[in-house]
């Protein structure tokens, strides 16, 4: 009797669903109007099949557990929340009976022929002659014992009977080994192999300086890995990790000046420093305290805020002590949700506002106009006149309170009439008296059986409508017309807008699109025929590292929770000073 | 010299006895053996088992294998000169190249100065390592040709003397003397001229080079080349026009180098005009795999026009874009409707294209013009075309309105011909545009 709701939607999701991945390249999403539909109905019969199988159902428990207590929390769930993407494509998966197949599943099958003891060299020569490989039997034996993560004792009696055989070892073998080395943390080891390959070579490749990096900068000789660093500079630009690396081991000898040069290095070289060398500046922070190491925390806070990086739980964890061992100031850090008002539950600052400032909006308004619509090549998107009839058809009646995306609204719903479904919603946004635009394409005024002209006539007079041709993209001028009507103004689309996102040029006005979207996007999150429809609810708060004079708020990603570029954090920590 | 083996043996102890017997064997001089650990105490207990034995042993042996090495260090380290960045960049990149060879990476042996500086002024590690491989491919590529060359002539040779031992030549009677290849280039050629005089202009937009790296330059001109060939050696050739080529462009340029002599005695018309200023506007068509529209029958009296792009990450709406602005019509092959796709992207290559426009002039079987679609794209073909298929579709649903034409947003229908037909007699203003439709 339970599992009725679900059979019904079953074979008509698996079509919409079906019909999403055929089409390649659509941004379109997955009818979520039936998702949170299923997820109630289908509650027991979900906690039923929790006993079946431990796939991934304990996350979907999960995110029940979310929904029962989203009222409480006061936490919106949106398209934008972490974790979103990854719900829509397990209850899709469900849907057409799969499960996610996850990338670990493949259990590694150990591999045979590895010895676990070191052999002699009579030993060695017996495998080699009964291997597969000759010509490359070395160093793929040492490939594999680095997988197998083998006893460096073993790699050692194989370099043994190399040189024996050869006289020599190669720089590849040598440098197989140097990675298990590392792996295994063989420090003085290391030591030596650098001494045997510095004379042996003039010089290194990239590999092994980044090899050595990690391999000295846990040794006393730490400091030899900023040469390294410099030889690399030689070649080409580091990577993170190498800045990483001895960022940290700087730090944990005190070296904060040469840590804080690496990192302003990093800095204007436009890397993203990793979470570790971050976590490290925080825990090393609670054993010395001064006032200029404050300020490079603020920086680095700020340097988090600047670039919309979100701390990991280990990063968070450091902050957050690090914030309470600073003396005297007496801060207090709790993990807390946000109200949709923007409130935080804990200490009831209000969250800075999701609106943007009339500086960004109008950058935002040129970046929309020159690169999402006109581009390299206005033709690509539409063409001068239609753009130019746009305009003019937008300015005479600015302004509107919802742009309605009109094709995307009306392919909601896989049953039902497309004309039909537009109808509705515009219908039921014309009665909250807010002025509308729906935008669309000529072929929708064709009649035919999907769009029907009787309803076609009765959205025209509840709004504004304008059909872009066929060949054009409707979208930007979704985009185009709801940013020049002002902050009041919000469209209603499901689409991510990814691509038009990847037409902007650089990262900051990306991101200024992004948290435009997020305070602007209206997402019809319940669509059934005749009942009521629900929107997600849109936030009013900014969710980025930010401060007033005796808060901090972070929000960070949880454990264990994937979340996709398009997606923001929902758990944030509240930094509290009591004076 | 055994005087002082013996002194060895007994300050190490047995275990050493195997070991430095292999040493003697393998011609080792003896200074290496002169190494003291010094965490070893020996233990005598009346019976050693065998793993501790070992495990001993190993731990000498990892300082014979570095003494050895150390040992034979060949050239002295040399010290690296870093005074002016802007001349140690070169030799750097190139110790970079030559390291990585030796770490086994897919670099290649040989590189010259212009494709060292090539690489130094890539920016990324990514682009460097995708810039080697593809070095290190040709060059691999280069060697085996080489040595399936070197066979050949020993095969050849081998030849020669077998016929030289054999002496008699004896004379056939024949009414032609030997074919060369040049009787058929002649005869190509003769159809080429023909062509240019009486034959259907085939058009190559070559107003892309901006939109392209390098490499993609290079190989729009190899296709450009092979669509050349094809043309001259079939029945009825196209007269092909490339036009909008800049002179001295990146283009040009190429083709130069890789045509040589034979660029000026090419039966082509080469241009700088636009097609626009040479044909009349009516009978251009653009060919993209963008068009909403279908071709679906070839047109003897047509001028299609493919632009010559290889745009391997794929630009789309680039050259539907140039047809929007010139407003000339446009059109796609029917590929879904004729074939099971599977996977790939629509946009075929030059020659590709050119191989099934010579086809379908010839034959006006798309069945037969799209044998020349790479087959790893789609599924074999579709039974029945899917025109036919919505033809006897709508006979049931004759009550039915017509169904729109365009292609849905992005909604996942499949797109209907037939739609298209019954739009063309609905819309006259658009009935101009497409004309290649068939009325029926």
């Amino acid at each position: 009797m339970l599992a009725q709701p679900l059979c019904s939607v079953a074979p008509r999701l698996q079509r919409v669903i079906g019909s999403l991945f055929t089409h390649q390249g659509t941004s379109r999403l997955l009818p979520c109007c039936v998702a949170p539909q299923l997820c109630t109905s289908s509650k027991y019969l979900m906690s039923t099949e929790y006993k079946q199988n431990d796939g991934n159902k304990r996350k979907t428990s999960n995110a029940q557990h979310e929904r029962t207590h989203r009222g409480d929390t006061g936490s919106s769930f949106s398209l934008f929340t972490a974790g979103a993407a990854r719900k829509r494509a397990e209850i899709s998966k469900k849907q057409i009976g799969g499960t996610l197949a996850d990338a670990s599943t493949l259990a590694k099958v150990a591999k045979t022929g590895v010895p676990t003891k070191p052999l002699s060299i009579d030993e060695w020569k017996e495998l080699k002659t009964g291997s597969y490989n000759k010509t490359r039997f070395e160093v793929s034996m040492m490939e594999k014992l680095l997988s197998t993560r083998a006893d460096v004792d073993v790699a050692k009696s194989l370099l043994v009977f190399v040189t024996m055989e050869t006289g020599t070892v190669e720089y590849e073998l040598l440098l197989k080994y140097l990675v298990l080395c590392v792996q295994e943390q063989h420090l003085s080891e290391v030591l030596d192999l650098y001494v045997i390959m510095k004379t042996r070579f003039k010089v290194l490749d990239v590999g092994a300086y980044s090899l050595f990096i990690s391999g000295f900068s846990k040794t006393d000789h730490w400091r030899e890995a900023v040469m390294f660093l410099d030889s690399i500079k030689k070649m080409i630009n580091p990577s993170p990790r190498n800045y990483g690396d001895i960022i940290i081991s700087a730090l944990q000898h005190k070296e904060v000046e040469t840590a804080w040069r690496l990192f302003k290095e990093m800095e204007g070289k436009n890397l993203k420093p990793n979470e570790d060398a971050l976590q490290a500046f925080f825990e090393c922070g609670k054993s010395f305290y001064d006032d200029q190491y404050e300020k490079k925390m603020m920086y680095i806070l700020s340097y988090l805020r600047d670039n919309q990086i979100y701390p990991g739980e280990h990063l968070l964890h450091s902050i957050h002590s690090w914030f309470e061992s600073i003396p005297g100031n007496r801060w207090e850090g709790h993990v807390t949700t946000i109200l949709h008002s923007g409130e935080c539950h804990v200490c009831n600052t209000l969250l800075e506002s999701i609106q943007l400032s009339e500086e960004e909006y109008s950058i935002l308004q040129e970046c929309v106009m020159n690169n999402i619509i006109q581009g390299t090549d206005v033709f690509k998107k539409t063409t001068p006149e239609e753009l130019q009839h746009f305009q003019t058809f937008v300015k005479n009646r600015l302004p509107f309170d919802v742009v309605i995306d009109g094709l995307n609204v009306a392919n909601i719903a896989a049953k039902g009439n497309q004309s039909r479904i537009l109808l509705d919603v515009v219908s039921h946004l014309a009665h909250q008296n807010l002025r509308l635009l729906v935008l669309g394409r000529k072929h929708m005024l064709r009649g035919t059986h999907s769009w029907d002209k009787g309803h076609m006539a009765i959205i025209q007079k509840y709004a504004d409508c304008f059909f872009t041709a066929n060949i054009s993209e409707d979208d930007p001028f979704l985009l185009y017309a709801t940013i020049h009507s002002g902050n009041r103004c919000k469209f209603l689309s499901r689409d991510l807008m990814r691509d038009h996102k990847a037409c902007l040029s650089d990262k900051n006005t990306r991101r200024l699109f992004f948290k435009w979207q997020r305070g602007h996007q209206l997402v019809l999150s319940r669509y059934n025929a005749g009942h009521k429809m629900k929107f997600e609810i849109i936030p009013k708060y900014d969710t980025i590292v930010q401060t007033t004079d005796d808060t901090w708020h972070i929000p960070y990603d949880e454990e264990g929770v994937e979340r996709c570029s398009y997606e923001v954090p929902r758990k944030w920590l509240c930094l509290r000073r009591h004076n | 010299m055994w005087f002082r083996i013996t002194h060895l043996l007994q300050s190490f102890g047995w275990h050493y006895t195997r070991q430095l017997k292999t040493q003697v064997k393998n011609k080792v001089p003896l200074a290496r053996c002169q190494f003291m650990p010094q965490h070893r105490t020996l233990v005598l207990t009346p019976c050693v088992k065998n793993e501790e034995e070992k495990v001993s042993h190993d731990k000498l042996d990892l300082d014979i294998w570095k003494t050895i090495m150390r040992e034979n260090t060949t050239e002295a380290p040399k010290p690296l000169p870093s005074e002016d960045l802007g001349d140690s960049f070169l030799p750097a990149t190139r110790e970079l190249v030559q390291m990585w060879r030796l770490a086994g990476k897919a670099v290649p042996e040989d590189i010259t100065e212009e494709q060292l500086s090539i690489v130094n002024e890539l920016l990324s590690k990514s682009a460097k390592k995708k810039y080697l491989k593809y070095l290190a491919i040709k060059e691999d590529k280069k060697k085996a040709t080489k040595e399936k060359r070197k066979l050949k002539q020993e095969g050849a040779k081998h030849l020669q003397k077998e016929k030289g031992n054999e002496e008699g030549i004896t004379l056939r009677n024949t009414f032609l003397l030997q074919f060369w290849q040049r009787s058929f280039d002649i005869m190509y050629n003769w159809r080429a001229a023909q062509s240019m005089i009486f034959g259907q202009p085939l058009v190559f937009d070559m107003s892309y080079e901006s939109y392209m790296a390098r490499r993609e330059m290079e190989n729009t001109v190899s296709q450009l080349l092979e669509c050349e060939g094809y043309n001259r050696k079939s029945l009825d050739p196209f007269h092909l026009h490339f036009c909008n080529l800049s002179p001295d462009g990146s283009y040009h340029k190429e083709l130069l180098k890789r045509y040589g002599d034979a660029w000026d005695r090419l039966l082509i018309t080469v241009t700088e005009k636009s097609y626009v200023d040479i044909f009349p506007k009516d009978k251009l068509v653009y060919l993209t795999a963008d068009s909403p529209y279908i071709l679906k029958t070839f047109q003897h009296d047509k001028i299609y026009i493919i632009g010559s792009i290889v745009d391997k990450s794929i630009q789309t709406g680039l050259s539907h874009a140039n047809a929007k602005r010139l407003k000339l019509a446009t059109a796609r092959l029917p590929l879904d409707e004729y074939l099971r796709w599977d996977s790939g992207a629509k946009n075929l290559t030059l020659n590709q294209m050119i191989s099934i426009l010579l086809t379908i002039k010839e034959t006006s079987s798309w069945q037969e013009a799209l044998k020349f679609v790479p087959t790893r794209k789609h599924e074999g073909f579709l039974p029945l075309p899917m025109e036919q298929r919505y033809r006897s579709q709508t006979k049931n649903h004759q009550n039915r309105k017509t169904i729109d034409s365009e292609p849905e947003k992005k909604a996942g229908w499949q797109k209907s011909t037939l739609s298209l037909n019954q739009a063309v007699k609905r819309s006259s203003d658009s009935r101009k545009k497409r004309w290649w439709e068939e009325e029926d």
